[in-house]
């Protein structure tokens, strides 16, 4: 965000903004698209993992494009996307392997039927 | 320099507004926080793929439980409320502060509208035997979507009192533009949580009888 | 502009006018006395009173501890009872880690940084104060228990309904400092939530909890005032060593601890709701919380060690009178331990059945994780070689440092073996490793620290041989206490057992460590009693009694409330020296002096939202308890917390502009830039 001052935004700000006002409402067309086929695929005859893969591709898909354009990360300073993706990498490769350890042979099933 | 210059006008050595990067911090550090309660989720319908026994100690599908209506609707709520947020921030930047208003005020109802069909939800799926004591998955189902929950209400009581500050002529210029920017990034943020939790813990259990989780399993139900 | 001052600078702030914020209510800006300490939002304050309160808590610990270890002095004794003894090495690991180092490391932090980078504050005075005053409350909550505790031995609550009704009367926390479901879970089929331990356990929980918060909001300060408030011409690569291991350290708090906030939220649930997460009877994993708390818990241990590592960094160069050697590589190692500390937390674990494969994988991550370790000292040891040393308190202890560390790093690499650590786990091995780390690394670096700005936070020089006597004290005293515990846990006394029978060859070593245990509390008080006597009456001195090599050596001690007079610009690492000894001067900007510069404003509000915690703190192990009404007391306590942000929110940053003295009051600038 360029402006610091309290004069008028100037104009060139007031066109950059309108430009992403427009690919705002494409962006939310398409995230609604994408939902909407996501509901759509889960009950088509495919094979689970192709289906899961396809499920995962679109939820990230949609995930980056909220934090790329609605949260301007993309207009923003590359800091700010590094910290974020710091956060989230760590999260998932920490929880990734936290799963790996848990397996339905390994637990002691005398307490609970 | 001029002496009228409040601390946070001062040049920031990234360029970056301090309120803008200790938000996406604490973004970075939801992300861990969310990891974890997804995890948890998802590690126990790895260990117990075969659903809850509810307490009449029928064991019940997962698919039976969930209304994939009804969460589809919420989720539309929600990322068209996240997509009038991105409108709101970007009126607040070119000034329009009726504009502002008005999109705010959808966010607001949208919130809203996904609250309570969270908190129908919640009440259909007690009503058909899952409960937070009655079984891991009541619990971990109930907590997870729970803290999701009350973070967006905390957007939403966040947002409200943005709205009503509007009111009071102190919200604008640069400042202004960044409060609402900030705000916008938590509410957006809480969108993507949703985006997740609505792949990882209701989509993948249409995926065969069990969910993603039991494919070794035979589908019949004791 | 909405947030202006709208004063003319002042000399000082009693000369303010009274200004109303954007609330209508009065700041306190013009106070003085108590109230401006508790409405201060000046991080130099801020860091003074997190020490004074570590300080405090160390010597709780402290007292925790010699209960301990008189209690084992001789085999079968009775100087405690053993649910007593339970709750003595819970909170004497509570205490320490959460309201002595972790704080103590804050308070340097707090003073340190924004003088590093060449600031005025941090980035978000007010949340500064909001982490105090969580962190002094939740301390509070948790050290409340035993008030509790005392209160039920005594006998005070026995005619009270509720407490006949306990089924556990343990009111301070036993369930030790990592509360393992599932003694701190419940059991029994839905939602029964039977337990094993009694309220101390839902203390310990909520105490924990808001303490987090406050770590949280520090780090998050701090991250954002190291990135984006340093000096002109203050690079990443010129900052000094000790703001690079608080950034490191604070990024490790902000992934970390959601970990444990998350394991703590689901532990509640269990005990207040029924909910199923730890509760075997439902098939709740009881080893899914030590999975949890590890998570967190192996970054905690480095953000316990990295501050300290970063003091020395600070101190040895400057008695060697060298540069340290191999700074981007210490700098780098330091961001490597924080990287891999999240990949090796199941080393804790190692005898709970993980399977060969994930053991594997966490032994070579741990041994992984020694490398930059050993690195670092090695760059330490560079630094010191060829140098003039001068063996000042603050040196011979951070010299301390390196060799103690390095034999608490021996023990843990051994621990790093699987098939050794199968025999080490749960014994006294373990607590000779973690206290050689925690006391001859942690303790003496922090010591280190505190006798080496100690003069520019007071103005005022320690008294040197009772320096050196109360370091000989320590570090004589700890390791006569826990050199042994090595030889005693290969023998085999297990850990957190409250006696131990005659006849297993372990009477002689547990006496001499008891001894060497009150020796190091005698010359811990020592320390801390040089300490605060050189606060009021130590031999004043002026800004660089040292011969410092950073920014904060510039200043006037004790340093005055607008840091820089001009804001400073630097061309080098050790920019100070640098201007002192070399050709690179530090520059100064054409701010301050007459038109003054802009101060941020103090207030109730960061004290009032964090009063919430108060109500928290007490009203839910209040509902464990049975007492009625008392969530009543948590629902105030979130009103509490509200209502404070809120007001925080809405009274606006304020602020008012201080005139600072003309440059020819500061050291010799060699030249004045143009804004």
């Amino acid at each position: 965000m360029s402006s610091s001052h309290e004069a008028a935004p100037s104009k060139a700000f007031l066109a950059e903004e309108v430009r992403r006002y427009h690919h705002f409402i494409v962006l939310a067309l398409w995230l609604a698209v994408v939902t909407g086929a996501e509901i759509v695929l889960i009950y088509l005859p495919l094979p689970t993992a192709v289906i899961f893969t396809v499920l995962t591709l679109m939820s990230a898909g949609k995930f980056f494009a909220v934090i790329l354009w609605f949260m301007h990360l993309i207009y923003d300073k590359r800091l700010l996307f590094w910290c974020f993706l710091a956060g989230l990498v760590l999260a998932f490769a920490t929880y990734a392997a936290l799963l790996c350890l848990f397996s339905a042979d390994r637990i002691d099933t005398r307490w609970f039927a | 320099m001029s002496d009228h210059a409040a601390a946070h006008e001062a040049p920031t050595s990234t360029g970056i507004d301090h309120k803008k990067l200790i938000m996406w911090l604490f973004l970075a550090s939801d992300c861990m926080f969310f990891g974890t309660l997804i995890s948890t989720h998802l590690l126990y319908r790895k260990l117990f793929p075969a659903g809850f026994t509810d307490a009449e100690g029928h064991q019940r599908f997962i698919q039976d439980l969930f209304s994939i209506e009804l969460t589809s609707f919420s989720t539309f709520i929600l990322l068209m409320s996240s997509f009038l947020m991105a409108l709101a921030v970007s009126a607040m930047h070119k000034g329009q502060l009726k504009s502002f208003r008005r999109n705010v005020l959808g966010v607001i109802i949208f919130g809203l509208i996904f609250l309570g069909c969270q908190v129908f939800e919640f009440t259909h799926f007690y009503h058909k035997g899952l409960t937070i004591q009655n079984s891991v998955l009541g619990s971990t189902f109930y907590v997870l979507t729970g803290t999701h929950g009350t973070h967006v209400a905390i957007g939403v009581l966040w947002l409200i009192l943005l709205y009503f500050y509007s009111f009071t002529g102190k919200l604008g210029g640069h400042m202004g533009a960044l409060d609402v920017e900030v705000a916008g990034l938590y509410w957006h943020f809480v969108d993507i949580v949703w985006i997740i939790i609505f792949t990882a813990v209701y989509l993948v259990e249409y995926l065969g009888p069990y969910g993603i989780w039991g494919s070794g399993l035979p589908a019949v139900v004791k | 502009m909405s947030h202006d001052s709208h004063h003319a600078p002042v000399a000082c702030k009693t000369e303010l006018a009274p200004e109303r914020s954007d609330l209508g209510l009065y700041r306190p800006d013009r106070a003085t006395g108590l109230i401006d300490w508790l409405t201060t939002v000046d991080h130099k304050k801020i860091g003074i009173m997190y020490g004074a309160f570590a300080m405090l808590y160390f010597l709780i610990g402290g007292v925790e501890a010699l209960a301990i270890r008189t209690q084992l002095a001789r085999p079968d004794n009775d100087f405690v009872t053993a649910r007593m003894y339970n709750q003595l090495f819970t909170m004497h690991g509570t205490t320490m880690i959460f309201l002595g180092v972790m704080p103590l490391s804050a308070a340097f932090f707090n003073f340190l940084v924004p003088l590093q980078v060449g600031a005025r504050d941090v980035a978000f005075p007010r949340l500064n104060a909001f982490s105090l005053w969580t962190f002094v409350f939740g301390a509070f909550v948790l050290n409340a228990s035993w008030l509790f505790e005392f209160g039920h031995l005594a006998g005070w609550f026995d005619s009270f309904a509720w407490h006949k009704a306990l089924v556990y009367t343990d009111f301070a926390p036993a369930n030790g400092w990592f509360s393992y479901a599932p003694l701190s879970g419940t059991f029994g089929a839905n939602g029964q939530a039977l337990r094993f331990t009694g309220v101390g356990t839902d203390f310990w929980i909520i105490g924990i909890q808001v303490l987090g918060i406050a770590s949280l909001a520090a780090s998050f300060n701090f991250i954002c005032t190291i990135i984006n408030m340093r000096a002109k011409g203050m690079t990443m690569m010129r900052l000094p060593v000790f703001t690079w291991m608080t950034l490191v350290t604070s990024v490790l708090i902000i992934l970390a601890f959601p970990a444990i906030t998350v394991a703590l939220i689901e532990l509640m649930f269990d005990r207040a709701f029924g909910a199923n997460f730890f509760n075997p009877s439902a098939g709740g994993q009881p080893v899914l919380w030590q999975h949890l708390f590890w998570i967190f818990g192996h970054p905690e241990v480095y953000i316990l060690v990295l501050p300290a590592m970063g003091i020395v960094s600070e101190v040895l160069p400057t008695f060697s009178g060298k540069s340290l050697f191999g700074y981007p590589i210490i700098v780098f190692s330091g961001a490597v331990i924080g990287f891999l500390g999240f990949a090796v937390w199941s080393h804790h674990m190692f005898t709970t059945g993980l399977g060969p494969v994930p053991t594997a994988a966490f032994s070579l991550l741990t041994m992984a994780i020694a490398v930059p370790t050993g690195v670092k000292i090695f760059n330490w040891l560079g630094t010191i070689w060829g140098g003039r040393i001068r063996f000042t308190p603050p040196m011979v202890l951070a010299l301390g440092f390196i060799w103690m560390f390095m034999c608490g790093g021996f023990s843990g690499v051994m621990h790093s073996s699987a098939p050794a650590d199968s025999q080490q786990q749960d014994s006294y091995f373990v607590i000779a490793h973690f206290h050689y780390v925690l006391l001859g690394g942690v303790l003496l670096g922090l010591m280190a620290g505190l006798y080496f700005w100690f003069p520019k936070i007071f103005g005022r020089m320690p008294n040197a041989p009772v320096a050196y006597l109360g370091s000989a004290l320590v570090i004589l005293g700890f390791n006569l206490a826990f050199g042994p515990m090595h030889y005693l846990g290969l023998a085999g006394q297990p850990r957190r057992t409250h006696t131990y029978h005659a006849g297993n060859g372990w009477e002689t070593w547990n006496y001499v460590a008891t001894i060497g245990a009150y020796i190091l509390g005698i010359g811990v008080v020592i320390v801390f009693g040089n300490l605060v006597w050189t606060a009021f009456r130590g031999k004043k001195c002026g800004n660089d009694p040292w011969d410092g090599r950073t920014l904060e050596w510039s200043l006037p001690s004790p340093v005055p409330e607008y840091n820089f007079a001009q804001a400073p610009v630097v061309a080098t690492r050790d920019a100070f020296f640098e201007h002192k000894h070399g050709a690179k001067k530090i520059g100064l900007e054409n701010d301050g002096g007459e038109a003054g510069v802009h101060m941020p404003s103090q207030s109730w509000m960061p004290m009032l939202a964090s009063a919430g915690f108060l109500f928290i703190g007490f009203g839910m192990p209040m509902m464990a308890m049975g007492i009625p009404h008392a969530g009543w007391l948590v629902i105030s306590g979130l009103g509490v917390l509200f209502l404070g942000i809120w007001l925080w929110a809405l009274e606006g940053p304020g602020g008012y502009m201080l005139k600072t003295p003309a440059p020819s009051g500061a050291p010799a600038p060699a030249e004045t830039v143009a804004h």
